[in-house]
C-alpha cells in the first residue's frame, strides 16, 4: 500500500467510526417498507383461520387495528378499500396502546410504540387475534409473527405458541414463507 | 444516475400504472402479489417503486447479495460468474477476459460496466481493466446483468451487455461494524467496515480491505509472473427524505501485480467520488442529477501506460404523460484527460489526449393496452473521432398473464472508437534507423469509425406455481465494421463483419422451504468474417465458447448450517484452441453465533488445473482453491 493511499484509508477509517455511534432507528423513508407490510398485513389474514366466537356474524368484518405507525395504517386503508379476506370485508383502526383490543382480528404493533409492546401483547395473549411486529425479540414478547428486513427484503417470523394460545390456526402455506417457524418447545 | 436510468429501465412495463392515480395502482399491484412474491421486492428501490423483474423486457439477471454471500467468492470479477448470461474467463490471477454474447478477450471492448452509476469501462479501449475495479462485496445490494443492446438508455458500449453493480445504501446498513477474513492456499482477503446514523436523517459507512492472490504456472511450467495484491477504501453517505434525497460516496485503491522482472511490476491506482441527488415529487414525476470525479492510473511497463481524469456528470427526468406515457429523459456530459506513456508494445500518438462525450436521451413506455407496453427509446451521443452517434430501440412487452411475459425488442447499437482503435501504434519503441521513432507494425486508425450492431431479440419470462421461474431469450445480431487489421505496415481498419445467434435462459426452483436449485445456460453461433489480408483473421473478434452451462444449489441443512455447489461447464474456445473444462465449487456455511458466520469454501474441486484463457505454453493454468472465511458483525 502506498503512503497515500493509507493516509486516505485511515482518514476514511476515522471520519467513518466518527459517525458511527449508534443512535435509533429514524422513523422517515420507511413509506415503501410500510407499503410492502401493509399489503403482507392483508394478506395474511387469507391464510389465517380465526375459531367461530372470534366472529358475530358469518358476514362480520375482519377489523385490524394498527398501533404507532399511522403510515402503514392510511396504506393499509388503501389496499383493503372494496376487497375482501375469506369473504369478509376488512376494517382497519389506527389505535394507541391502551385502547380497548377486544374484537380485533389481526394487531400490528409499530417499533414506534416498542416502550409499549410488552403490556400491548400481554394484553392480547389468549384471545383469536394476530399480533404482528417488527421488533426484536418480539416473540419472545409473544407477538405471532415478527417482520424482519432481510438484505433490504420484507421476511417474518412466525411464533406457534401464541398462536395455539388464541386458537387461531395458520396455514402451512404461510409457514413455508416464513424465514423462521419457532415450534412450541 | 445511471442506476435510476436502470431501474426506471427495468421498469418498463413492470407496474401498469393506471396514471390517474398511480398510488393507488401501486397499491392494488402489491396487494395482487401472492406472499412469496411480496417477500422478494426490495424496499429500498432507486425509484421507489415497487419492481418486478419479471416484468422487465430485456434479458436480465439479477446477482443479489445474497447470491454472493453464498457462492463465498471474494472479488467481483468472481460473482459475475453468477450470471449464467456472462462469459467470464479468467486469464491470470489478476486479469479476467469478461463478456456477454460473445466477443470475448482480455480487451473485450462490448460491455459496459457501471458501479453505482458511474462508468467504469476505459476509454483507452472501451474494456474494463478487472484488475482494477472491485467492491466491498458484503455492501452489494445486487448486480443487474443485462444482456443485449442498451444503447438507447445507457449510450455507446451498450453493444452486448450492460453490468450494473449497486451497492447498498448506507441507510440499510443496520448491523453497524463488520471485520472480515479469509484464507487459503491461493489467496488471502481481509475486510473492515463500520457504518451507522448521521444526524436526523442520514447514514454513513467507510470500508478497508485489501487482498494477496499467488501467482499462477503457465501450462508451460513456468511462473506466469501474476501474483496480485491490492487494497482499497472507500465511503458512502445517504442522506434526506424520501423525496429529496442524497447520497455521496467515493473509493480510492492502489494495487500491483508482479510482471517481467527486468520491467517492473504492473501497478494499477485510482480515485473516485460521486454526488447525487434524487428528488421525488407529489405527482409521481421525478429527477436525478449525478456528478463524479474518476482519476485512474496504470502503469503496465509491456502494455497500457496512462494517467486517466474523467469528469462526468448527467441529468434524468421521469413524468407521466397522460394516462398512457410514462417519459424518461435525460442528459449527460463527459470529458477524459489521458496522458500516456510508451510501453514495450504500445505508443499512442498522440501521446495526450482530451476526450468528450455528450448525449441526450428521452424513453416513452406507452401503455397500449392493460397488457401491452410498447417502450420506444432513442440516444443521440457525441464522441471526438465520429461527431453524434444514433442509437435507437424498440421494445414491446405483452404480459400473457400476470406471471407470464413475452417481449421482443430491436435496437441499433454502436461501439464508439476508443484510442486503441485511432491512435495506437504497435510497437512501443521500434527502433530501425534511420528513423528516429518507427517504422512501426500498426499505425494507428485515421479512418476508424464506430462498429455498428443491429440486435433483434425475443424473450419469455414466467413464474410457474410459485416455486419456479424461467427466462428464455433468443437474439439475432448483425455486426458491420468490426474492428480489423491488415498486413504490415497497418492500419486499424473496420473491415470485418458478420452475425451472431444465440439462445440464453435460466430457471430457478425452489424444490423445498431449504433448497433451492437454479440452472442456466447459453448457446453462442458466431459467423464472422475477417477482412481480407486480416493477418489475425476473426481470431482478433474474442473467443467464445459455443455451449456454457450452469447448475447452483443451495441448501439449508439446518438454521445454521448452509451447503452449496455451483458446477460449470464451459465449451472449448475455438482460436486459440482452450479444451473444454467443468468446475465445481462448494461452500459450506456455518452461523456459529448470530454475529459470527464462518464457510469454507472450494473452487474447482475436481481438477487440480485448468486453462480458462490464452494460448498454451503460455496461458496461466486456474488451479484449485479452497478457502476459508470468517465474517464478525459485532453489532448484530
Amino acid at each position: 500500500m502506498n503512503a497515500l493511499t493509507l493516509r486516505a484509508c485511515v482518514l476514511l477509517l476515522a471520519a467513518a467510526a466518527a459517525v458511527a455511534a449508534p443512535r435509533p432507528a429514524r422513523a422517515d423513508a420507511q413509506a415503501d417498507e410500510y407499503r410492502v407490510k401493509a399489503a403482507f398485513l392483508y394478506k395474511f389474514g387469507a391464510y389465517v383461520e380465526w375459531p367461530d366466537r372470534a366472529f358475530a356474524q358469518a358476514d362480520s368484518p375482519v377489523l385490524i387495528g394498527v398501533i404507532g405507525a399511522d403510515a402503514l395504517a392510511d396504506e393499509l386503508s388503501q389496499i383493503v378499500a372494496g376487497r375482501s379476506v375469506n369473504g369478509r370485508p376488512v376494517s382497519v383502526r389506527k389505535l394507541r396502546a391502551g385502547d380497548p383490543i377486544a374484537g380485533l382480528h389481526v394487531l400490528f404493533i409499530g417499533r414506534a410504540d416498542g416502550a409499549h409492546l410488552g403490556e400491548v401483547l400481554a394484553a392480547a395473549k389468549g384471545r383469536p387475534l394476530l399480533t404482528v411486529t417488527e421488533s426484536e425479540r418480539a416473540l419472545e414478547l409473544g407477538s405471532v409473527i415478527n417482520f424482519v428486513l432481510v438484505e433490504d427484503k420484507v421476511r417474518f417470523d412466525i411464533a406457534l405458541t401464541p398462536a395455539d394460545l388464541g386458537s387461531l390456526k395458520i396455514s402451512a402455506r404461510l409457514l413455508a414463507v416464513a424465514r423462521k417457524v419457532v415450534k412450541p418447545s | 444516475m445511471l442506476a435510476a436510468r436502470c431501474a426506471l429501465g427495468l421498469a418498463s412495463g413492470a407496474v401498469l400504472l393506471s396514471g390517474a392515480n398511480p398510488a393507488a395502482a401501486q397499491q392494488k399491484d402489491l396487494a395482487d402479489l401472492s406472499i412469496e412474491e411480496l417477500g422478494n421486492i426490495q424496499v429500498t428501490s432507486v425509484t421507489k417503486r415497487p419492481e418486478r423483474l419479471q416484468d422487465a423486457p430485456a434479458s436480465i439477471f439479477v446477482i443479489t447479495g445474497e447470491d454472493i454471500r453464498r457462492a463465498g467468492v471474494t472479488s467481483l470479477a468472481e460473482a459475475l460468474r453468477l450470471a449464467p448470461n456472462l462469459q467470464v474467463a479468467r486469464v491470470t490471477s489478476s486479469t479476467y477476459a469478461i463478456s456477454a454474447r460473445g466477443f470475448n478477450n482480455a480487451i473485450a471492448n462490448k460491455l459496459l460496466v457501471m458501479i453505482d452509476g458511474r462508468t467504469v469501462y476505459s476509454p483507452i479501449f472501451s474494456g474494463t481493466f478487472w484488475d482494477a475495479q472491485n467492491v466491498l462485496l458484503e455492501d452489494v445490494e445486487r448486480i443487474e446483468v443485462i444482456d443485449g443492446p442498451g444503447g438507447a438508455l445507457w449510450g455507446a458500449n451498450a453493444v452486448n451487455g450492460v453490468i450494473n453493480v449497486i451497492t447498498r445504501s448506507a441507510r440499510s446498513n443496520r448491523e453497524g461494524v463488520l471485520f472480515s477474513a479469509a484464507g487459503g492456499n491461493r489467496e488471502s482477503d481481509a475486510a473492515m467496515r463500520v457504518a451507522g446514523p448521521v444526524g436526523e436523517d442520514g447514514a454513513a459507512r467507510g470500508y478497508v480491505m485489501g487482498f494477496h492472490r499467488s501467482g499462477t504456472q503457465t501450462v508451460g511450467g513456468t511462473s506466469a509472473l501474476d501474483a496480485f495484491g491490492r487494497q482499497q477504501a472507500g465511503f458512502r453517505a445517504d442522506w434526506g427524505r424520501t423525496e429529496s434525497n442524497f447520497t455521496l460516496q467515493g473509493d480510492t485503491y492502489s494495487g500491483e501485480s508482479v510482471s517481467i522482472p527486468a520491467l517492473g511490476p504492473v501497478t494499477v491506482a485510482g480515485s473516485n467520488v460521486l454526488g447525487r441527488w434524487n428528488r421525488q415529487f407529489a405527482d409521481g414525476s421525478s429527477f436525478r442529477l449525478q456528478a463524479y470525479l474518476d482519476h485512474t492510473e496504470r502503469d503496465d511497463p509491456v502494455q497500457f501506460r496512462d494517467q486517466m481524469d474523467i469528469y462526468d456528470i448527467e441529468f434524468q427526468h421521469g413524468f407521466r404523460l397522460g394516462t398512457q406515457h410514462s417519459v424518461l429523459w435525460g442528459a449527460g456530459y463527459r470529458y477524459a484527460m489521458d496522458r500516456t506513456l510508451v510501453s514495450l508494445l504500445v505508443r499512442f500518438i498522440p501521446a495526450d489526449r482530451d476526450l468528450k462525450w455528450a448525449n441526450v436521451f428521452v424513453q416513452d413506455e406507452w401503455s397500449l393496452a392493460r397488457s401491452l407496453t410498447l417502450t420506444l427509446g432513442a440516444k443521440v451521443e457525441t464522441n471526438v473521432y465520429t461527431g453524434a452517434e444514433f442509437l435507437p430501440s424498440v421494445r414491446l412487452a405483452w404480459k400473457i398473464a400476470d406471471d407470464q411475459l413475452l417481449w421482443s425488442a430491436l435496437s441499433r447499437a454502436i461501439r464508439a472508437p476508443a484510442r486503441v482503435d485511432r491512435e495506437f501504434f504497435f510497437p512501443g519503441n521500434p527502433v530501425l534507423p534511420p528513423n528516429p521513432v518507427g517504422p512501426f507494425i500498426i499505425n494507428g486508425g485515421p479512418n476508424f469509425v464506430s462498429e455498428v450492431s443491429n440486435v433483434g431479440e425475443l424473450g419469455y419470462r414466467a413464474q410457474i406455481a410459485k416455486v419456479a421461474s424461467v427466462s428464455l431469450t433468443a437474439f439475432h445480431t448483425v455486426h458491420d465494421k468490426l474492428r480489423s487489421g491488415e498486413p504490415a505496415p497497418a492500419q486499424v481498419q473496420n473491415g470485418a463483419s458478420g452475425y451472431t445467434n444465440g439462445v440464453e435462459g435460466w430457471g430457478t426452483y425452489q424444490a423445498s422451504r431449504d433448497w433451492r436449485l437454479m440452472i442456466g445456460f447459453s448457446e453462442l453461433r458466431q459467423h464472422l468474417k475477417a477482412a481480407p489480408g486480416d493477418p489475425a483473421g476473426t481470431s482478433a473478434q474474442g473467443n467464445d465458447p459455443e455451449h456454457q452451462q450452469m447448475l447452483r444449489s443451495l441448501f439449508n441443512l439446518t438454521e445454521r448450517h448452509e451447503l452449496d455447489f455451483i458446477v460449470r461447464h464451459v465449451s472449448a474456445l475455438p482460436n486459440p484452441v482452450v479444451p473444454a473444462y467443468t468446475a465445481v465449487d462448494a461452500r459450506f456455511g456455518w452461523k456459529a453465533r448470530p454475529d459470527l458466520e464462518l464457510s469454507l469454501v472450494g473452487q474447482n474441486l475436481f481438477d487440480a488445473a485448468h486453462v480458462e484463457f490464452g494460448a498454451a505454453p503460455g496461458a496461466s493454468e486456474i488451479p484449485r482453491a479452497w478457502l476459508l472465511k470468517a465474517v464478525w458483525r459485532p453489532d448484530r
